[in-house]
């Protein structure tokens, strides 16, 4: 019977969790450099969960030449929802810690898991969706393309560097605080 | 027998000589020569990725520019233009700086004069005067574009301008030429009567980026060749040198040069400051007008060798020293003990109402090295050298202002005008470089015909002993320098988007014409790599006008990208304006021509540079 409640440092880790989650709504998740020849300082596309940061407008001037939609906040219905859902799972962390129920940690470390997925694919569907459909009246004609969610690419005279970043390093972290109750509360 | 021996002696004497000749003698000049070459090289060699430690920012002469350099690799960075129209970047043609250069097609800028606070550079503004049209405009070192520009009435050609006071108060402007008040005709056999020599005092509202003229000060008929303001201790004051105290109206380079002594000129500007606060002034063609002679203690003279050329205060502010011209001698005056006779009121004479110093009293020493001659203008360094150029003698003659030592000298080649040390006429010079601005380049370079460039020499002067580096060409024509360290300045890289600024567009989409009775208004953006005049039209980059038609093209760049500059040229009707990011202009003209004329972006900014481009149509009546 035991092993079906959580201690209290597990509950503690958990609350810790909640918090962080809070806070990611504040930092931004990843991002993309562009490098190229005569921009050797580099331009930024930075993905917060709320908006998009950095040298947008001379990134969408650029890409406007290979005949790349536009980015900007609205092209992305997600920013506005994701708040939410963030707030939701910090929310529902917080129950977790409540309740200290294994079994509702369980659940929640897969709502998690889901949640990432669904967000990594949806990534993938953007960059795809920007890579490949490019307008064919555009002025320099592409092969298209897909920018990976990490790592190097290279765009004629770009090179791209794609990461993740202190948000989702927090991610990371939270994930190993949510998965840290099971190892502390384990059955000896 | 003994003249036997002697002989021998003597030959065997010298074939020893001969044989220590071509054993031990250095035959290796061209190596030393090389290597010394080599490390000079090395002193003004700015690798790629790395800048240049000082600007020097150069007055273009009669070409009416500002010219910008990097020392120490004295590579030319930027042409600004200040009093001359520039098709490259559109100065003069778009309406602002249009409207700012009036219908005046060249200046003739002598001297530059960054603002100072403190009296140390403090990086914000530049001050530029024209001696051929009596203005005096204002650069913004944060974009160094031409901000501001003012006619100063009553003057005959501001020369002895521009210098700033401590903190920036006053511009002044002294003029060379006298000239009947407002340039209104009389006869010149009434000279001493109707002529005056007058100096204008500006002031520059930093905010608003704004001169205003202040009030200018009623001189002699005398010319006012150089001045410079007080620092520290004679912060309040501004001296000035002048010649033809003759009065002569003719032939000046004789009947000017007649009497041995001219004079300089100290005005306390704080004394006429609180005169002209307080009311005491005439109104003449717009200008508030106070004469020095009406106020105690606001003008003195002291006599100084005949004809001098500059006068240049100390980094201490004790002392100002008067170079000599045509008497070759620099004399070293004292602000002490000028100070002192004009407390005993310790006259020597009065010349013209103005209270003259005795010369003997206020002079601190005169230094005459041999055969130094026509010395022109002092610079300093932080070890209380000054730096004096010499133009008949071709040379820079470095001397201890404390004692009159001479130190130095170097040659120059060939004839300086000024000399320009970094930040060597400010309360705190570097003691680093100091360029010669030559009057004469006869074969230093590449022959170009007739026409020859100006010629520059940079000189090591952190040592003991000066060093020539290298001679640099320049085109006519820099008359004084000022070399200030890169940390004080810092320029913008591109124009901040301004929501709220008239007539500007931030998006495509809203870029449209508006059509009021015979005004086309187009109100359209310049990106990377298109015009936008009117976005819902079908051709978006095409203007349909009437003939006689006042057509506004307002052009913003849109690209808020560094160096992404878009030209703006029509085909045929000599027009041509720039934007530069985030900028907003304006480009106003009658369409007086029917017909079809092409647009094109004239400043390459992307690939399809060529493609960016747009008609013009005017239909006829």
């Amino acid at each position: 019977m035991k092993n079906k409640t959580l201690s209290k440092t597990s509950m503690i880790v958990l609350i810790a969790a909640a918090m962080m989650i809070v806070l990611t709504i504040f930092m931004p998740w990843w991002g993309m450099k562009f490098y190229a020849p005569q921009y050797p300082e580099g331009l930024d596309i930075i993905v917060y969960p709320t908006t998009l940061a950095g040298d947008i407008d001379i990134v969408n001037g650029l890409n406007h030449y290979i005949g790349m939609s536009l980015f900007s906040n609205e092209s992305f219905p997600e920013l506005a929802y994701m708040p939410y859902i963030i707030i939701g799972i910090a929310i529902l962390t917080l129950a977790v810690a409540w309740l200290r129920r294994k079994s509702f940690l369980y659940g929640l470390i897969s709502v998690y898991v889901f949640a990432g997925a669904i967000g990594i694919y949806d990534m993938y569907r953007w960059l795809r969706k920007f890579g490949t459909e490019l307008d064919p009246k555009a002025p320099i004609e592409l092969e298209p393309f897909i920018p990976p969610i990490i790592g190097e690419n290279v765009i004629a005279n770009f090179v791209t560097h794609s990461y993740f970043t202190y948000g989702g390093y927090m991610l990371g972290i939270i994930f190993i605080l949510l998965i840290f109750p099971l190892w502390k509360d384990r059955a000896k | 027998m003994n003249l036997k021996r002697i002989l021998s002696a003597v030959f065997g004497i010298i074939a020893g000589l001969l044989v220590a000749f071509v054993f031990f003698a250095d035959l290796n000049k061209d190596d030393n020569a090389a290597s010394e070459n080599k490390s000079k090289a090395e002193k003004v060699y700015v690798p790629y990725g790395e800048l240049d430690e000082y600007y020097m920012l150069a007055s273009g002469g009669h070409s009416g520019q500002l010219f910008v350099y990097g020392i120490p690799s004295m590579r030319k960075i930027r042409t600004v233009p200040v009093f001359t129209p520039d098709p490259a970047t559109g100065y003069g043609y778009d309406k602002a700086s249009k409207e700012m250069l009036g219908d005046y097609t060249w200046g003739d800028f002598h001297h530059p004069a960054v603002s100072e606070t403190e009296g140390d550079y403090d990086g914000e503004f530049l001050f530029a005067n024209d001696v051929g049209n009596n203005r005096v405009a204002a650069v913004d070192l944060s974009t160094f574009h031409t901000v501001d520009m003012m006619s100063l009435p009553n003057m005959g050609g501001p020369h002895a301008g521009v210098f700033v006071t401590e903190n920036t108060e006053y511009i002044a402007l002294p003029t060379r030429f006298a000239r009947p008040l407002a340039g209104e005709y009389a006869s010149l056999d009434d000279y001493e009567k109707e002529y005056k020599g007058v100096v204008s005092m500006a002031t520059f509202d930093r905010e608003n980026k704004e001169f205003d003229l202040a009030y200018q000060i009623m001189l002699p008929p005398w010319s006012y060749d150089l001045s410079d303001a007080g620092k520290k201790m004679s912060s309040d004051w501004i001296v000035m040198t002048t010649y033809n105290t003759e009065f002569a109206t003719t032939n000046l380079e004789i009947n000017a040069s007649q009497n041995d002594r001219d004079y300089i000129v100290l005005v306390n500007w704080k004394v006429l400051e609180k005169e002209v606060a307080e009311g005491n002034y005439n109104e003449v063609n717009g200008a508030k007008m106070i004469d020095p002679r009406d106020h105690k203690g606001a003008i003195f003279a002291v006599p100084v060798a005949k004809s001098p050329h500059g006068v240049d205060v100390t980094p201490d502010g004790t002392r100002f020293i008067a170079s000599g011209k045509l008497a070759p001698l620099m004399t070293v005056f004292s602000f002490e003990k000028a100070f002192a006779a004009i407390e005993n009121e310790n006259f020597s004479d009065e010349k013209f109402g103005i209270p003259i110093l005795p010369y003997e009293e206020v002079m601190e020493r005169e230094v005459d090295p041999p055969g130094a001659l026509g010395p022109l203008h002092t610079q300093f360094d932080d070890k209380g050298h000054a730096y004096n150029t010499m133009f008949i003698s071709s040379e820079i003659v470095k001397w201890k202002i404390d004692t009159g030592e001479v130190i130095d000298r170097i040659p120059t080649y060939y004839s300086p005008g000024h000399a320009a040390a970094a930040e060597g006429d400010t309360v705190d010079p570097d003691g680093k470089w100091i360029v010669a601005l030559n009057k004469i380049a006869k074969d230093n370079f590449l022959s170009v015909g007739p026409s020859h460039p100006e010629s520059m020499d940079l000189i090591d002067i952190s040592g003991e002993k000066m060093e020539h580096i290298m001679a640099v060409p320049v085109d006519p024509e820099p008359h004084y320098a000022q070399i200030i360290h890169r940390d004080k300045i810092n320029p913008v890289k591109i124009y901040e988007k301004d929501e709220k600024r008239e007539n500007a567009v931030w998006k495509q989409e809203d870029a449209h014409i508006e059509r009021k009775g015979d005004e086309v208004h187009v109100y359209g953006i310049a990106m990377r790599s298109r015009f936008v005049f009117d976005a819902k039209a079908d051709r978006p980059d095409a203007v349909t006008v009437k003939e006689g038609d006042r057509v506004f093209f307002h052009i913003t760049n849109i690209d808020l990208d560094q160096d992404i500059t878009h030209g703006f040229g029509i085909n045929d009707y000599d027009l041509n304006f720039e934007v530069q990011p985030g900028q907003t202009s304006t480009l106003e003209f009658v369409a007086d021509k029917a017909g079809t004329y092409p647009i094109y972006c004239t400043n390459f900014c992307s690939a399809l540079h060529q493609e960016m481009s747009g008609y013009l149509l005017v239909e006829p009546k």
